[in-house]
């Protein structure tokens, strides 16, 4: 349970000064540019929602830790295992709708006709997180379990 | 399938709570399992029916 304790606040503390450091580099980054565009401001904002979600996540489950409770136990394995599993499978189409529509989501949120890699890869990853996230929620709350 | 962990659980006077200290598991675990709502592993069934002071086929019916 100590161990449990210790890695919930690992995480906690490294998520939280993972925040800071990109909003700092981010907002540096905008505030010396004047083309900011939508697509700009979005690999800020969705790291954003995903920490200030796992803050939440992470103070519930060291209150439960706190009380003796496990930090895992065999449900929340599969949970975690059934989610990620799903996110990958759906990253794949993702990652084709990517490449097919890229024309699109370049005009859309970079005012540009194509995307960079460093634009697709980052939109990979935010689609393979929200997947993962959405699926988590999923599972967690289905009774079927594989 | 139907689960009579409540009922076992009230005999004994036992929170969830107690339970899933007793078993190892998440509290939620234990609410899954009382609702029919989880299929346990083998070891978990055998963990909580050992907590329970009773035997794995009388605490989980299976309807099918």
């Amino acid at each position: 349970m100590q161990q449990d304790k210790k890695r919930l606040l690992i995480i906690g503390i490294g998520m939280v000064a993972l925040l800071v450091v990109i909003t700092f580099l981010y907002a540096y980054g905008v505030i010396n540019n004047e083309e900011t565009t939508f697509g700009g401001v979005l690999p800020i904002l969705i790291p954003l929602i995903i920490v200030v979600f796992m803050v939440f996540f992470i103070a519930k489950r060291y209150k439960d830790v706190k009380e003796g409770m496990p930090l895992e136990d065999e449900r929340s394995k599969k949970v975690v295992t059934n989610a990620a599993a799903k996110a990958f499978q759906f990253s794949l189409y993702w990652l084709l709708a990517i490449s097919i529509f890229e024309p699109f989501f370049a005009g859309v949120l970079f005012n540009s006709e194509t995307l960079d890699a460093g634009q697709t890869v980052g939109g990979g990853i935010a689609g393979m997180a929200l997947f993962f996230f959405a699926f988590w929620i999923y599972y967690n709350k289905k009774s079927e379990l594989v | 399938m139907k689960t009579r962990i409540k009922e076992f659980r009230a005999k004994l006077n036992m929170t969830q709570e107690d339970l899933a200290k007793k078993t190892g598991v998440r509290r939620e675990t234990i609410v899954f399992l009382e609702q029919g709502k989880y299929n346990p592993s083998l070891n978990l069934a055998y963990k909580v029916a050992k907590a329970l002071k009773t035997s794995i086929d009388k605490l989980f019916v299976f309807d099918a």
